[in-house]
């Protein structure tokens, strides 16, 4: 990457009022066992860099190659530059970029068991045990598939400001996905392990331990009715949480979405989700799938509170959007690789804990439902959203009285986050991801919450 | 910056004949270059100009039948790529048999028209800028209360090469467009949801004041919505719809590995009824300039149409060259490199040379009927016209129940209003039964050419 550091001392730099150069190498190591088969054994090895030019206080050009030779980043600026201008006519309002803190710091996930102590035998063993649990649960397994995904980073970043930031990371993740199966049923359920670090990600919970979970699940909702259709008092575990405070709540508080749409737009400063509420956004959080010590321009990943008690406090912002609001950047400039731009994302969004325990939650619900696990979903950024649970429990006079299968929940986060009356003292680090206009993996920090949706369940009232 | 795609198609051949004198049963190497130019819109204006070119090479290795490995470097020297098959050789050591395990045999792919366009190859940046600027103006000047909110113009043009050792050794020219818009209204401090458009396309040739009016349009529709009362009754999915959540559980159900695994609802159902008769729907990878065409699939296995339900009976599976092989069937040609969909792990790794074939539809194609859509909502008595709904399926079970992000209330044959937070909520393989008419207008998506279907009999919740 050395060419890199030398392209910053081309002429060319003094085009622009600001230069932004990202190399990077990734190796992804990737197993997915399908039925018992391992299906897919990979080794993926990307390598490439990245200018980002900002010229006339206006537009900004980006271009990224994988061919990283001395004449072709010099290519890639002289390319950034002419892309950068192709707009100007168009824009006529000027920004600063605030000044930020110039560093030069060399940064490293700690990391307990490395991933290249392991052999590529020992690294398929990992999937296979899912699989294996999840397959000695018996006949109505009908379909299995465990994957496991360690990707290591080495990233550099460089700015015509003077910082250059070195920084590496090793994320580990687990999926499993079963379908269970009794002649024309079908139920699927699935579970996700992640985050920042090494193998150590199975210390706790084993491989085998989570097929074993998962396939309990799929084959236990067999049994389970579709469930009820209409509007409920619900308990929200964990993992449905991290859902929906990511997609309905977070996307409408990134400041580019905020600014456009609806939401939580013009409202700094105003009670918009029930006072028990404190949300944040924090990059250094340890072991979160979404752990940066600085984001994609340099700018360090620090908590950000984004709702303090209900009231609206800062949205998540990069240089430009900063500027346009006359605020500090808070570090959620993110790319996904060297290849493309950087976007505003969340890193670790979390809710901070209540003091209700699961029980008293249950127990204050006269009849509702208990919401579990999560099969994704979508919102839009005026904050309706739609979202997958895996399973629910009708609630009566604060007692589980029968199971239902999954549906979906739906409604607008920002009127749903309004009516929480409990939340959870157990926060639960999840590991997430996130498509918005480019992959993004992310940590959530949740705990359950108890609050008013829509269920659109298949079933009767 | 471009990359000297002959160097590229020279150096893997190397290290094929290379690999090709170890102990093993199947090479395949499978290597692209991309130029991608992209301008992208937020908030009324364009937001930037981007450039990106990227190329890689691939590996599958085989040894001792069917032990499998992959991997792939876009380091495009020959002594990186020969360590990419290397590291495929040592994967698949260490690899348990891929039961039937098999790749296409080299046959000579079909012509198929309109792939490339020279236009989209040497489109200057300008030139998009303009484009995507059009389409705003377009959209904002239909109505005041549009807003632009964001948008892509995306010209992507590049090449695909692939090398077996059963034969193939097959290049192939394309570029692809992508125009989307999204905008919402505001009036009396009330925001719609998105509503977007999207022209795919191989041409330069984008329409943006189309893009732009039609977003403007949707916008404007669906102002003032109000809540529905929950009802059963007909629905018409545009194709939007379709071309989604129903496209969804429709490919689930006929990948030919799904079958084999049992987890089809479809699996050992062919020439039974499935769909209504009216429903006929075939996979065709031939269609002249379609997004989705091609002569031949990620695998190498020369394109062909296949049909999957006629008048409603099961006709066909979608096959890569393994599950074919499993089923004792013809290889369909659908191992595709850039599958759709969202799947969180190829996500991580990424398309084309970075990963493995999956079997994926090219164009799945629904044969239209005779109505227009608007035709279509003259016929109800009681329903909704989905223009788009928000959220996923339940792919392998068939069951949606998701919300209404754009429908519109239609009673006695005209449209009411706009929906507000109303959901539909059943199982698709049902509704596929329930069909009762098809519109004659398809449209273009990335992996489906489908028209609007009328479903009757449909779950639709309120609030």
């Amino acid at each position: 990457m050395i060419s890199l550091e030398d392209l910053l001392k081309s002429e060319m730099v003094n085009q622009a009022d600001l230069v932004q150069l990202r190399g990077q190498r990734r190796r992804l190591i990737t197993c997915t066992v399908k039925n018992g088969v391992i299906n897919d054994f990979s080794n993926i090895s990307l390598s490439g860099g990245s200018a980002r030019v900002f010229v006339d206080g206006r537009s900004w050009g980006f271009s990224s190659t994988n061919l990283l030779n001395p004449e072709n980043v010099k290519q890639m600026l002289r390319q950034s530059l002419k892309l950068s201008k192709a707009s100007l006519k168009l824009k006529h309002k000027k920004l600063t970029l605030k000044p930020i803190p110039i560093v030069n710091r060399n940064e490293s996930t700690p990391t307990r068991k490395p991933l290249q102590d392991f052999s590529m035998e020992e690294i398929a063993e990992i999937p296979l045990e899912a699989y294996r649990g999840a397959k000695d649960l018996g006949e109505y397994v009908a379909d299995i598939k465990a994957t496991f995904i360690a990707i290591e980073d080495d990233r550099l970043f460089l700015s015509s400001e003077g910082s250059r930031i070195h920084q590496s990371n090793t994320r580990v993740l687990l999926f499993i996905d079963v379908l269970a199966k009794r002649n024309s049923l079908f139920c699927p359920a699935s579970e996700n392990l992640g985050h920042t670090g090494g193998m150590e990600l199975f210390d706790e919970t084993s491989p085998y331990s989570l097929g074993k979970s998962v396939a309990e699940k799929a084959i236990r909702l067999l049994d389970a009715k579709t469930p009820p259709a209409g509007k409920f008092h619900v308990v929200v575990d964990p993992t449905l949480c991290a859902t929906m405070l990511h997609e309905a709540i977070g996307h409408p508080l990134e400041a580019d979405l905020a600014m456009s749409s609806g939401g939580f737009g013009n409202q700094m400063g105003e009670l918009v989700s029930s006072e028990l509420m404190t949300i944040y956004d924090d990059g250094h959080t340890l072991g979160g799938l979404g752990y940066f010590i600085f984001d994609d321009e340099g700018v360090e990943c620090k908590r950000t509170y984004l709702i303090e008690n209900g009231v609206l406090t800062s949205f998540m912002h990069d240089r430009t959007s900063a500027a346009c609001a006359d605020v500090s950047p808070t570090g959620n400039a993110h790319a996904w690789d060297y290849s493309v731009e950087p976007l505003i994302r969340q890193t670790n969004i979390g809710i901070e804990a209540g003091d209700f325990s699961l029980e008293d939650m249950i127990e204050g619900v006269k009849e509702g439902l208990f919401l579990e696990g999560t099969f994704g979903g979508q919102a839009d950024a005026n904050a309706d959203f739609t979202f997958g649970f895996q399973s629910a429990s009708r609630i009566r006079k604060g007692r589980f009285v029968e199971d239902y299968r999954g549906a979906n929940v739906a409604g607008n986060a920002i009127e749903v986050f309004k009516t929480i009356d409990a939340v959870g003292k157990g926060v639960v680090l999840r590991p997430g991801a996130c498509g918005k206009s480019q992959f993004a993996l992310q940590g959530r920090a949740v705990p359950a919450i108890r609050c008013e949706m829509m269920v659109g369940g298949t079933g009767g009232h | 910056m471009e990359l000297d795609w002959s160097f590229l198609g020279n150096a893997v051949h190397k290290v094929v004949r290379k690999l090709e004198k170890k102990n093993l049963t199947h090479v395949e190497a499978f290597y692209t270059y991309t130029k991608t130019t992209e301008v992208t819109i937020r908030n009324s204006e364009v937001l930037t100009q981007n450039r990106m070119d990227d190329s890689g090479v691939g590996f599958r290795i085989a040894v001792s039948g069917s032990k499998v490995g992959f991997a792939c470097t876009n380091v495009m020297e020959e002594e990186a790529i020969l360590e990419a098959g290397e590291n495929a050789l040592a994967i698949a050591k260490v690899s348990p048999e891929i039961p039937n395990f098999t790749l296409p045999q080299g046959r000579s792919p079909p012509k198929v028209k309109g792939l490339f366009d020279p236009a989209v190859a040497a489109i200057d940046i300008g030139e998009a800028v303009d484009a995507a600027n059009r389409a705003i103006i377009a959209a904002e000047g239909f109505d005041k209360r549009v807003i632009a909110k964001d948008g892509r113009f995306l010209y992507e043009s590049g090449w695909r090469g692939i090398i077996n050792t059963q034969g193939v050794d097959f290049e192939e020219r394309g570029t692809r467009v992508v125009a989307y818009l999204g905008g919402s209204g505001k009036q009396n401090g009330e925001v719609t949801g998105s509503c977007y458009y999207l022209i795919l396309g191989r041409t330069a040739d984008l329409e943006p004041e189309r893009l732009g009016e039609t977003v403007g349009k949707k916008v404007i529709n669906m102002l003032n919505p109000r809540r529905l009362e929950s009802f059963q009754g007909s629905v018409i999915f545009s194709s939007e719809a379709v071309s989604y959540q129903l496209f969804e559980v429709l490919t689930e159900a006929l990948k030919g590995d799904a079958v084999f695994a049992g987890s089809s609802v479809w699996a050992g159902k062919l020439s039974q009824s499935v769909a209504s008769k009216i429903l006929t729907v075939v996979d065709d990878a031939l269609i002249g300039g379609g997004f989705a065409s091609r002569s031949f699939d990620g695998e190498g296995c020369a394109s062909h149409k296949t049909p999957l339900i006629t008048k409603g009976k099961l006709a066909g599976y979608l096959h890569d060259a393994t599950s074919a092989n499993v089923l004792e069937t013809r290889n369909s040609g659908n191992a595709s490199r850039f599958p759709g969909g969202f799947d969180m792990i190829r996500s991580i790794i990424g398309e084309g040379y970075r990963t493995r074939p999956e079997i994926y539809p090219s164009n799945l194609t629904i044969q239209p009927g005779n109505s227009t859509k608007d035709e279509l909502i003259t016929e109800i008595r009681k329903g909704i016209l989905v223009e788009s709904m928000a959220g996923f399926p339940q792919a392998g079970s068939g069951v949606i129940s998701t919300q209404l992000s754009q429908a519109f209330f239609i009673k006695n044959g005209e449209i009411i209003n706009p929906v507000k937070n109303g959901m539909v909520s059943g199982v698709a393989f049902d509704w596929f039964k329930k069909i009762s008419q098809v519109s004659n207008d398809s449209k273009q998506f990335p992996n489906a050419i489908v028209p609007s279907l009328l479903v009757e009999d449909v779950k639709i919740i309120g609030t």
